[in-house]
């Protein structure tokens, strides 16, 4: 009896003599994982709801494609939501979940993956899968620091870029590592850096529009030196997308009874993202279409039919997205068609700029009614191209930044609310168009807040 | 043990001087006569005893003369015995049977049985006879309103959380440990049955809880089963009741009335709130009176039938509604049937159980149990036990109750109808425009209206649930006091759960409808959802398997007595479950339909497109455990016990360094029982111990990892068809360890003739790195907040349990049993910088961390009243001026110094008193409990939430109207547009905080015992009746609002409704 007492004794501490590391290294829930594996950083990176569809809209909300009725402007829940509309320039977000917050989130995701990779050895058997996990970082680092920029920084401007306050550039995950705002200059320099590197890791096939592919990225490097107006390196880049993906949907084969006409997923899209945030006033019931922005569509100009919906009191709602009814965010071609036909008439090259221009626009219009436009010079090139580029990229989460490159310009557009009597205006290249940080990101973490 | 006895009597031959005489004799029970072995004897003033054999005997081989024998045996009453030496035949000794001699002499730690005379730390023991004084299916409810130093606290979860000695951490599981029959308890404790347990145990100091390692930071539960008795002849207990709830007080929840509702909607209709809803794309339900509002705008109906039906709306109360259409009286029955036994090689119980009830809305739940348990002494030396425990439980899903019916966002408009006149029921609006519903895809969808008083029907949940525990355990006396102990439990716990929500249901219906595709040009309908019911599955299995080894040495050697356990234990536990949905299911072919999740498929309400839901999903969890434990307590001379113990914990917390895995713990103690000192001769306190303890303990965040960690979802990326992850916690390695010191000082005292018995303790606890939420800035991309060490605090309090027998005149006696406990705590040191009053103001208290201040605390905005002009909220701006620019009284600029700082968010005093009448055969028991010393912020109307979500309250009808009102009303004036800020001020202002004390009949019990005759042969030896009410409602309040401190949380927290209890209890 001792005896087998003793053997029982024995086997029960067994696990403490033979090293209990073991039998505690189960995991506690067969769904967790430290990331470690190319599998892992690419499930991370496979949360499209986060990767892809996450864009902050505050400026879209601020700008002027669409307008509230005072009614539905006092319906908004938070004052924060009244304020963004009305260009406060102080207490536009709310604290804690807003674009700020959103926008920030797949950074991180971004910087695990590439500290993760840091340890991960590239070896042949994995070099395919290895580069296009880390494009992908890259590519969303990129694109969310763009975003970002949009948003926070002003107007890129070579003159003063090295002193103008740009946005924190977070490279790594340490939370405890103090926010600093790099310069406008540092933060662009970062965004190209970024992307050029992603182009260059990525795959040139596509898998699916929701996964950034080597168009996407040379599709956002085309849009961030659009921004910059480097326009040399915008056609450079929109051409290098063109050469691979140039599809244009023609309007005539689209199903206008649908709700959405535009089908999800359709050949135009390069990468989808989707816009979002918490302030509501872009949804389809409240934002009503600028009548003047209406009013410039010809009757043959299909978008006219296939972008609105009329609300049946003479106002129209936008019905118009590349992303089945939610709102699109991403990179199609026809932005690229307007990318290069802008820096070709830029760069004085009329004839290139004016057959993007047409290439896209017959697409536009009803079969067999459009007339190809002419240009005698660069200007009206321009122009042309401009006002159509206006047209075509409604609520695309574009136009603010198109506001604020083209008043760098010169191009003099003052914008102007009217709520509940009251009118609000915002000159060219106010210092409110860089928004306020949130209110409690300053508090936290002793930035400064962008001057007013 | 013997052999060192050996030893004594060989000593005590030694021992010259006077005449010794052999003494021999037998110890058995008063009431059946039948041996008890194990019963200790001893010479009064001596060192000398022994214990009884299984036959009951013993004997003395030299006793001097005039000695003076005392018998005690646990469970009986002890008897002094003066002896008159020579002995003409054997002693026979006849022990009483006495019930309080078991509740006071000995303690379980689920480790070991401690006689508590000796033990040093904090122990309160509830006893099956207290526990038996209420009524209900599990053992946890019964333990609020008598056990000593704990309490349920309601003010931080509407779902109550058991609380012992207050919070000692914040982050981690806050619940105490349950431990039944020497192992944790990983089930449900709801599948208990009341009628099985002997008594329950709480551990309270850190002495007492150390040797539950990490797990019993929040305090532990033991739960002791019944157990047969060596030598104990057939017994059988019955136990039966009927239990009815009345309906609930449907009246107590805040709701609006319908016409103040429907006031507020055409206030914000005629502003055009709803303008966008109307206009949304995605149809959004709208309530009724929306409706008429903007038929009546659109000259689709004549403003006097608007009026008219706006008017029969104001008149409807869905209160009523819920009352006279769903709600019943709830009925539960319980019965139990106990068998135990015992020879002189084994004793066994084994308990029935049965349990059924059918709730307030035609809920049904069952349950059987099954308990048996056998000790069997093979041989001198060995011990074998085994124990089987099984549950099955069954349960069906009923009506849907009052905050279950939901138009959108979980709110239902206060004017809704469940049946028209005939009781034929009525659609409710849900989810889409009611205008929509009628007219989508032209007639040609499934009806798309849901009828709450029939869906229940149509969407049945069952669940099934088993639970099997054995339990085995081998005892083994080795020489030299030493005991080889091993423990093997077995756990298994099997769920199954299904709703079926036939072709009828809302829910199948309203996915059918909105996957439907209409061809434009054909009109041909398909179905992306295929029609016909849906089933949702589900199953889960948990088993666990538990050893422990531990030697046990208990030795006496003169003066000293030395107690010590030392051993390991390693558990591991897997959990895997699954759940499903079929879609198109039919129950009588048992075929279903197949459903597309990769693509996303235009909703027929808006034309955006979204992927079906899959609903399914898959469970692996495992947890292991080891631990090295040790104890040790040593006695001199029975008076003075010193004790000690330590114990390391490792579990297998993920993502965390193995170094870090391993929690070591300690404690130390002394016991002094001061009235067994020579010199101590208070005749009149007979009973009088001191106790001190002192413990550390430490306690570690789950989310205490070095690396980030990631959680895979159940679903391949619709998208790419690749895996997806997120993040499960997020790289933290700056955290440490919570760390709390508990001092524990006791006296026990008990008074001649147990008039007066107790215990006064005094605790002292000192946390350092107190986990609590600090600001992040959010730039990080991992949210707003994070687990830090935020402070350090003292805590301080007292537990007082008192038995008297208050008053004992003939048949006549009045015990009365108190639990009173007093608790404060406050703040040391903070270690973030953040003073920004708005911080410290939330609707469910956090750590507040004001150097001074408690732990919990209640601090609000300075009220300055409505301003007389506009009935807007004002508050104080730090230099004392009154305003209402809320972001600023919000803001940076108002620090906690200059918030109103009113007292704890818990209970600074709290405890039960209850009071036992008995006469003869009658006995009336009723019980009361407090909490005292506390404040709780009230809900009211916010107008943001209102509009929003149609979140109401009757405060509104309070609200500032004009000029004068402010003088009679706090509650602020309603506001166009919402301003959240305007609401978040009045909601954490001064206005709203209330005092938490307040007193609550717990229950009341009587019952009438049978008398058995004198000289009658009645068939049982015990047969009683009893009634009990439970669930009384509140004697006082602080509050003059009407509000129950402990069900304010949450729109629709109701107290629990009354119940009348009635049963009987027979033994044989």
């Amino acid at each position: 009896m001792l005896k087998n007492l003793h053997k029982l004794l024995l086997s029960l501490s067994a696990p403490f003599l033979l090293g209990c590391d073991s039998f505690l290294d189960e995991k506690p829930d067969q769904k967790l994982v430290i990331p470690s594996t190319l599998t892992d950083l690419q499930a991370l990176l496979n949360e499209t709801d986060l990767m892809n569809h996450q864009v902050p809209n505050a400026g879209e909300i601020s700008a002027d494609n669409y307008y509230l009725t005072d009614a539905d402007w006092a319906a908004l829940p938070r004052e924060q939501d009244r304020h963004l509309y009305v260009w406060a320039g102080e207490n536009v977000f709310p604290p804690q979940v807003n674009d700020w917050n959103y926008n920030f989130m797949p950074v991180y995701v971004a910087n695990t993956v590439l500290e993760q990779l840091a340890s991960l050895p590239r070896t042949p058997a994995n070099s395919l899968d290895w580069d296009d996990v880390k494009g992908q970082a890259l590519y969303y680092r990129g694109h969310h620091f763009l975003q970002g920029a949009l948003l926070w920084a002003p107007a890129y401007d070579a003159r003063t870029a090295s002193a103008d306050l740009g946005i924190p550039l977070r490279l790594g995950t340490d939370f405890n590592v103090p926010s600093v705002r790099a310069s406008v200059q540092q933060t662009y320099d970062r965004i190209v850096a970024d992307l050029r590197e992603a182009a260059a890791l990525l795959p040139t096939k596509r898998l699916h529009p929701t996964r950034p592919y080597r168009v996407s990225a040379h599709a956002l490097l085309a849009r961030t030196f659009l921004a910059m107006g480097d326009y040399r390196q915008a056609a450079l880049y929109a051409d290098s997308c063109l050469q691979r993906q140039s599809a244009l949907l023609d309007y005539n084969t689209l199903d206008l009874s649908a709700a959405y006409p535009v089908p999800q997923y359709n050949p135009e899209v390069i990468t989808e993202h989707f816009a979002f945030g918490v302030n509501p006033a872009l949804q389809e019931s409240l934002a009503r279409i600028d009548p003047a922005l209406y009013a410039s569509y010809a009757p043959e100009d299909l978008r006219r039919a296939v972008f609105f919906r009329p609300n049946g009191d003479g106002s129209f709602a936008f019905r118009g997205s590349y992303g089945g009814g939610a709102p699109f965010a991403g990179t199609a071609t026809d932005e690229l068609y307007l990318i290069r036909a802008e820096a070709h008439a830029r760069l004085g090259n009329v004839p290139e700029a004016m057959q993007d221009l047409n290439t896209l626009l017959v697409t536009r219009w009803r079969a067999g009614t459009f007339v190809p436009l002419t240009a005698a010079g660069p200007e009206e090139a321009l122009a042309h191209i401009l006002r159509e580029r206006r047209k075509e990229l409604v609520l695309r989460n574009l136009r603010w930044m198109d506001l604020k490159r083209l008043n760098r310009e010169g191009a003099n557009i003052t914008l102007s609310r009217t709520v509940q009597g009251r009118v609000y205006t915002l000159p060219p290249n106010d210092p409110r168009y860089a928004l306020p940080l949130p209110d409690d990101v300053v508090a936290l973490s002793g930035m400064p807040q962008n001057p007013r | 043990m013997k052999h060192f006895l050996l030893f004594l009597c060989l000593l005590l031959w030694a021992l010259p001087g006077r005449a010794q005489h052999r003494v021999t004799g037998r110890v058995e029970s008063a009431a059946t006569h039948s041996p008890l072995p194990g019963a200790s004897l001893l010479l009064k003033g001596t060192q000398t005893g022994t214990m009884t054999e299984a036959d009951g005997s013993f004997s003395f081989p030299s006793v001097p003369d005039k000695a003076v024998l005392v018998v005690q045996f646990l469970g009986y009453a002890s008897q002094e015995i003066p002896l008159s030496l020579p002995l003409t035949q054997p002693l026979v000794i006849s022990l009483e049977e006495d019930a309080t001699a078991l509740r006071e002499v000995v303690v379980s730690t689920g480790y070991q049985t401690l006689p508590q005379e000796r033990a040093t730390g904090s122990f309160s023991q509830v006893s099956a006879e207290r526990l038996q004084e209420q009524v209900g299916p599990d053992v946890l409810s019964r333990l609020e309103s008598v056990a000593n130093g704990l309490t349920v606290d309601r003010g931080t979860d509407a779902r109550g959380r058991l609380m012992v000695r207050g919070l000692s951490t914040i982050m981690g599981p806050r619940t105490p440990l349950i431990v039944v029959d020497n192992f944790p308890y990983e089930g449900d404790p709801a599948s208990l049955n009341p009628n099985d347990v002997e008594s329950v145990t709480l551990l309270k100091d850190a002495a007492a809880a150390s040797i539950w390692g990490t797990r019993a930071g929040n305090g532990v539960l033991v739960i002791t089963t019944k157990k047969g008795r060596f030598q104990q002849p057939l017994r059988v207990e019955f136990n039966s009741n009927v239990t009815v709830q009345d309906e609930p007080n449907l009246w107590y929840a805040p709701q609006m009335a319908s016409g103040d509702f429907i006031d507020v909607e055409q206030l914000l209709y005629a502003r055009g709130y709803y303008n966008s809803t109307l206009n949304n794309v995605t149809r959004p339900a709208v309530s009724p009176a929306v409706e008429i509002l903007h038929a009546r705008a659109r000259g689709t109906l004549s403003p006097e039938a608007a009026e008219a039906q706006l008017a029969a709306l104001r008149q409807v109360d869905v209160r009523d509604e819920f009352s006279r259409h769903l709600y019943r009286r709830g009925l539960s029955q319980q019965y139990s049937l106990g068998f135990r036994g015992g020879s002189a090689v084994n004793a066994w119980r084994l308990g029935l159980g049965y349990d059924h009830s059918l709730s307030q809305l035609e809920a049904t739940s069952g349950r059987l149990t099954l308990h048996a348990q056998n000790t069997l002494r093979p041989a001198k030396n060995l011990e074998l036990s085994t124990a089987l425990y099984f549950a099955q439980g069954r349960s069906t899903g009923g009506k849907p109750g009052y905050g279950e019916v939901s138009m959108l966002n979980g709110q239902l408009y206060p004017y809704a109808r469940l049946a028209d006149d005939e009781g034929n029921a009525l659609p409710v609006v849900k989810d889409y425009r009611q205008s929509f519903k009628e007219t989508a895809g032209d007639g040609r969808l499934l009806d798309w209206n849901y009828y709450p008083l029939e869906d229940w029907r149509h969407s049945r949940s069952r669940g099934e649930t088993q639970e099997v525990r054995a339990d085995a355990g081998l005892l083994y006396r080795l020489p030299w006091g030493l005991e080889a102990d091993v423990k093997y439990q077995y756990q298994r716990q099997q769920s199954a759960s299904e709703q079926h929500h036939d072709a009828q249901s809302y829910l199948a219906r309203n996915l059918v409808n909105l996957y439907t595709q209409i061809d434009p040009a054909t009109g041909t309908l398909t179905y992306k959802v295929p029609r016909g019911g849906i089933l949702d599955r589900s199953q889960g299995l948990t088993e666990a398997h538990s050893v422990r080894g531990q030697l046990n040495f208990q030795r006496t050697w003169g003066e000293h007595e030395l107690v010590a356990i030392a051993g390991g234990e390693i558990r591991a536990a897997r959990t895997t479950g699954h759940s499903a949905r079929l879609y198109g299911y039919d129950p009588a072919t048992l075929s279903f339909g197949q459903v597309d999740h990769t693509l996303p498929y235009p909703m027929i309400t808006s034309g955006r497109t979204s992927f079906i839901p899959p609903n399914t999903g898959l469970q692996g969890l495992a947890s292991r455990f080891v631990s090295l434990f040790g104890n040790a307590a040593y006695t001199y001379r029975g008076r003075y016990t010193l004790s000690a113990s330590a114990r390391r914990d490792a579990s297998n917390l993920f993502g965390v360094k193995a170094n870090d895995r391993w929690n070591p713990l300690w404690s130390a103690g002394l016991s002094w029982n001061l009235a067994r000192e020579p010199f101590y001769g208070w005749a009149l306190l007979p009973s009088l111990r001191l106790r001190a303890t002192y413990g550390f303990s430490g306690n570690v965040d789950q989310g205490r990892t070095a690396v980030a960690t990631i959680t895979y979802r159940p679903n391949l990326s619709p998208f790419t068809g690749g895996p997806m992850a997120y993040f499960a916690n997020y790289a933290n390695p700056k955290l440490g360890w919570e760390r709390t010191g508990m001092l524990n000082l006791g006296l026990d005292f008990g008074f001649r003739g147990d008039r007066v018995s107790g215990s006064v303790e005094y605790y002292r606890k000192k946390g350092k790195d107190l986990f609590g939420w600090k600001q992040l800035d959010y730039t990080a991309g991992i949210g707003s907040s994070v687990v830090t060490n935020a402070a350090a605090m003292v805590g301080q309090g007292l537990d007082l349990e008192l038995n008297t027998l208050t008053l004992k005149a003939g048949a006549f006696a009045w015990r009365t049993h108190l639990n009173a406990s007093f608790y404060r705590d406050e703040v040391t040191e903070y270690y973030l910088g953040d003073q920004q009053g708005s911080n410290f103001i939330s609707t469910t208290p956090g750590v507040s961390g004001v150097e001074g201040r408690p732990v919990y605390s209640l601090f609000s905005y300075r009220w300055a009243g409505l301003d007389p002009a506009t009935g807007d909220p004002r508050g104080y701006a730090p230099d004392g001026t009154p305003g209402k620019d809320y972001a600023a009284l919000m803001g940076a600029g108002v620090l906690v110094d200059d918030l109103r700082f009113h007292g704890s968010a818990v209970p600074t005093a709290f405890g039960s008193l209850g009071n036992t009448l008995s006469y003869g055969p009658f006995s009336l028991t009723a019980r009361i409990s407090y909490k005292l010393g506390y404040f709780f912020r009230r809900s009211s109307i916010h107008y943001s939430d209102l509009y929003r979500l149609g979140a109401m309250h009757r405060d509104y009808a309070d609200r500032w109207q004009q000029p004068g009102d402010e003088a009679r009303t706090d509650v602020p004036s309603l506001s166009y547009p919402a301003n959240a800020n305007r609401d978040r001020f009045y909601a954490g202002s001064e206005a709203l905080v209330e005092r938490g004390d307040h007193v609550r009949l717990q229950y009341v019990t009587a019952s009438y015992a049978f008398p058995r005759a004198k000289g009658k042969k009645m068939p049982f030896q015990h047969l009683e009746t009893y009634l009990t009410l439970q669930h009384l409602g509140l004697l006082w309040r602080a509050n003059d609002r009407g509000l129950d401190p402990d069900y304010h949380l949450g729109r629709y927290n109701l107290p629990p409704a009354r119940t009348y209890s009635l049963g009987l209890r027979a033994s044989f």
